[in-house]
């Protein structure tokens, strides 16, 4: 009996079942062969080198010069993602206190970087930054300084560019962790006869701690993969993993090294993402308590 | 929170918000310098530069590389990512999560290793330096907002009414024309525009699959800056800047208008 | 067995979700032009009927006629069926016109055709002119006509509601259950239709199904289903009732009678099947069948708790001494017991019915 009903199933759930893998085969179909297979690839090529498999991986890991250029990029995303969090903290306050137009104007000016090419606004902050640019010409108007500051090529320039650009990542998450938070809660700690200071630090703070947490993560995750903002802000001073990595491919023609930086930065982030998970349902029971 | 503290934030809150907007257009003042150097305010103003650009085939070759590429990750993207989000309505959440990982993947995998990845596949395929090649580059990073888009729309649309469909005798292809399409067509536009903007803007990924022939907008700026820029860069990136906000803009009344024709039920 | 086949039937139709089992084998046929009531509490297996008739869920086993097609295996688009959801699922993109002229487009009816019968129905549901508003625009029981209008006018076999009225306040409910049933005696379409209120099931139905766990406890008019309910759940779900709890002392074919161990008291009166001597079994008193005196020794004791007011009936509710409610219906006003006062009830024994309080069986064991 139970064999009828099962070939009956069969017979017209298949039907549907087909239907389904037609919907869903063109696009696995399209990632795998065009994502997949090309990293795929890329991960043969990181094996290879003619001095043992693991070689551009050691290579990587032991130079000095190289190691170099992974410990400046995780300090540089390091600190675009402590500045960002710090300047959308208030920033996302006053939002989560707007309401009706401003709100959506205020919302607009957030978004609409997002959708502008990173290229425009990299170059706009070249165009701003120069020595004859017009932020050295109103700082030297106003007497600030006597001599332009050289905010180009060098880490100032690529500081500003990049926490500009990832802003808006930092500000979203910790907008709605300040959303979710129950005015009842303030309210109690104010009746509770706590100073504002206090209630602040005590409430406020730990219940808009996960939504930090996640906008620090995701600059701190796009930053370490950046290339425009820093090649055309920074130049080869500051060289980062992604810099490296097109060094690798397009000057020196050596696609093993550039294959095994791409996979140590791959695996930077994923460790990242994963302890993540942990770490942010840590700062929700610490948060909680 | 006290008074001070909320002055205080809606100070700070302005500034940083102005620092987010205002550079940006700094481009557009530097377009129309009349001298070959590029000075913000311009010390004297003309249409110079911009004549260059509209009579130079290189610039025009690249605006219109980056239309044709652009249409066509849009096409790619809207065509598997349509069939894709429904799809994925259809089977357990389980294969839902991981499936909708492996598409949103190119986003968590560092562009740059994605673009030399390409790079090194499309060489000997002959793909590299084609419309093609940098459409499927592009078409990567474009469909998960494809997918998350129209998914969205499918998920509002109240279950019965493709079985009432059904029920009253239309076939699978007769349901999604006459009701499931109009139903997810706000998402459907909005998850267009923003594959052909993402397409459109597209810098990294572009650097590495761009040859002689067919080269981006965005690719021939990088070009130029790192070489040697005049104002017609900065002519090239307002133009750039004018048709994102023109689309940007363009999603946002068409997606209010979409909206309030097929209004969900009144209860 | 009957030379005329019936247009919707039912034969030993079982379905499972998972190690839940939904429907365990239920037979049913609706006769023609009959409006067919499933009643039963949200779990009871009434949806998943209505959806496997529909064809949107396939049944495990047993089989399903429209007529003399055997539409089992046969996709819902292929039966000819007009379905009315619980939440309409009226097309938001489309005008009320072209909501109900959705099925005649699909079946390509000529223009004219569609057009003269969408106009029709739009008049029989009272929604004449509506044709051109958009459904946002539409309360939530014009919404409702749409959706019927829809169903109706492909003229289908079975007309399928899933119920409709739901979401429906109680006046309108009220008003509407009229509508329905004014429509289905001028049409006469064959109707099932599904839902958890009794009071509906009673107005619109030629027969109800009072359904539980999955399987049809019993099917009849519902003057059968009230007078003579087969077990203690059907009594209860249907109308009000008091229920005497107890073990048969007696039982004899048509009569038996019951002891109630916490009110020392025997019950007797007509039995329905499936009692046996010492089984369980409960007594049920509506009612409207329930007196109560002061002035006599006669009577189950009980107190007075409340009186509550109904218009032109009362409804007083005693407790005995077991601590049990017990509701009494009556029209008189003249004699409104005061609260807490000591009373005696009694009722005729012709009013009582003893029941199982489950059904033995599909059949019904009798083993008296």
């Amino acid at each position: 009996m139970g064999e009828v009903i099962a070939i009956r199933q069969l017979r017209i759930s298949s039907r549907a079942t087909m239907a389904t893998a037609a919907l869903l085969a063109p696009i696995l179909l399209f990632m795998g062969t065009c994502f997949i297979l090309p990293l795929v690839e890329l991960l043969r090529l990181s094996f290879t080198g003619g001095r043992g498999p693991l070689w551009a991986y050691r290579e990587i890991a032991e130079s000095e010069v190289y190691r170099r250029v992974f410990v400046n990029t995780l300090l540089l995303a390091l600190n675009v993602a402590i500045i960002a969090s710090l300047l959308a903290y208030p920033t996302a306050y006053m939002l989560s206190r707007l309401r009706g137009w401003t709100l959506s104007f205020a919302f607009w000016c957030l978004l609409f970087p997002l959708w502008i090419s990173v290229l425009v606004r990299t170059f706009a902050w070249i165009l701003l930054l120069e020595r004859n640019g017009p932020v050295n010409r109103t700082l030297s108007a106003v007497g600030i300084i006597d001599q332009p500051l050289s905010m180009l090529f060098n880490s100032t320039g690529v500081y500003i560019g990049m926490v500009h650009v990832l802003l808006p990542y930092a500000l979203l998450p910790i907008y709605t962790a300040m959303r979710n938070v129950d005015d009842r809660l303030l309210q109690a700690s104010d009746g509770l006869g706590a100073a504002p200071l206090q209630t602040f630090l005590r409430v406020y703070l730990p219940l808009t701690l996960p939504g930090v947490a996640a906008g620090f993560l995701l600059v701190f995750l796009l930053a370490l993969g950046f290339f425009v903002t820093p090649m055309m802000l920074g130049g080869m001073q500051n060289l980062t993993v992604a810099m490296l990595i097109d060094l690798f491919v397009t000057e020196r023609l050596v696609w093993p090294l550039a294959a095994a930086a791409s996979f140590w930065l791959l695996l930077i982030v994923l460790l990242l993402i994963a302890s993540a998970g942990r770490f942010l349902n840590l700062t929700q029971t610490v948060a909680a308590r | 929170m006290t008074e001070k503290s909320r002055v205080l934030s809606t100070i700070a809150g302005s500034i940083v918000l102005a620092f987010l907007v205002l550079p940006i257009f700094a481009v557009v003042p530097a377009s129309f310098n009349h001298a070959s150097f590029i000075r913000i305010p311009p010390e004297a103003m003309s249409l110079r530069w911009y004549e260059v650009f509209l009579n130079d085939s290189e610039w025009w070759k690249a605006l219109l590389a980056s239309f044709r590429v652009g249409l066509l990750a849009t096409t790619i993207s809207v065509v598997l990512g349509t069939a894709a989000a429904i799809g994925l309505e259809r089977v357990t959440p389980r294969i839902r999560a991981i499936l909708l990982g492996v598409v949103l993947s190119p986003l968590i995998v560092p562009v740059i290793m994605t673009s030399i990845a390409l790079y090194y596949i499309m060489r000997p395929l002959g793909l590299h330096g084609t419309i093609f090649g940098l459409a499927i580059g592009h078409s990567l990073l474009a469909l998960p907002f494809v997918v998350v888009n129209v998914g969205i729309s499918l998920r509002s649309i109240d279950p019965n009414c493709t079985r009432a469909a059904e029920g009253l005798g239309a076939s699978p292809l007769r349901v999604f024309r006459t009701v499931t399409l109009p139903l997810i067509l706000p998402g459907l536009a909005g998850g267009s525009a923003f594959a052909f903007i993402t397409s459109f803007d597209e810098v990294v990924v572009s650097i590495f699959l761009a040859g002689v022939q067919a080269k981006t907008l965005p690719v021939k700026i990088w070009e130029a800056i790192r070489v040697e820029f005049t104002p017609v860069t900065a002519v090239a990136s307002t133009v750039l800047l004018a048709i994102t906000l023109l689309l940007f803009f363009g999603v946002k009344v068409a997606g209010r208008r979409l909206a309030s024709e097929s209004a969900p039920h009144g209860r | 067995m009957d030379a005329e086949p019936r247009p919707l039937s039912f034969r030993k139709v079982t379905k499972s979700f998972g190690t839940v089992r939904a429907l365990k084998p239920v037979s049913l046929q609706v006769d023609s032009g009959e409006f067919v009531t499933l009643l039963g509490p949200s779990g009871s297996g009434k949806t998943t009927l209505l959806n496997i008739a529909a064809g949107f869920l396939p049944s495990d086993s047993g089989a399903l006629f429209i007529g003399d097609i055997n539409v089992t295996e046969l996709p819902a688009r292929k039966r000819n069926i007009g379905m009315v959801f619980q939440s309409y699922a009226l097309f938001p993109h489309l005008s009320v016109f072209e909501n109900v002229a959705y099925g005649l487009r699909v079946r390509g009816l000529p223009r004219a055709d569609i057009s003269r019968r969408v106009t029709e129905t739009l008049l029989m549901v009272q929604l004449d002119g509506y044709g051109p508003r958009r459904i946002g625009q539409l309360s939530g029981g014009q919404q409702q006509r749409v959706a019927l209008a829809r169903a109706m006018v492909i003229e289908p076999a079975v007309l399928l509601m899933d119920e409709p009225l739901g979401a429906l306040d109680r006046q309108l409910r009220k008003h509407v259950q009229l509508e329905i049933r004014r429509l289905h005696r001028k049409l006469g379409r064959t109707t099932l239709y599904v839902t958890h209120d009794q009071e509906e099931a009673l107005v619109m139905s030629d027969r109800i199904g009072v359904m539980r766990d999955g399987r049809i406890e019993q099917i009849g008019t519902p003057d059968d289903l009230y007078r003579r309910p087969v077990n203690a759940f059907v009594a209860s779900f249907l109308g009000e009732s008091n229920l005497l709890r107890g073990r048969v002392v007696q039982c004899g074919g048509t009569e038996a009678s019951i002891t109630v161990q916490e009110l020392s008291v025997d019950v007797a009166g007509p039995c329905a099947l499936g009692l046996s001597v010492g089984g369980e079994a409960a007594a049920l008193i509506r009612p409207e069948a329930v007196t109560f005196d002061v002035e006599t020794d006669v009577g189950l004791p009980a107190r007075v708790v409340e009186v509550v007011y109904l218009g032109e009936l009362l409804a007083v509710r005693f407790t005995l001494s077991s601590g049990q409610d017990f509701w009494c219906r009556c029209f008189s006003h003249a004699q409104v017991p005061a609260e807490n006062r000591e009373v005696r009830l009694r009722w005729r024994t012709e009013d009582v019915r003893i029941l199982p309080l489950d059904m033995a069986g599909s059949e019904g064991d009798v083993t008296c």
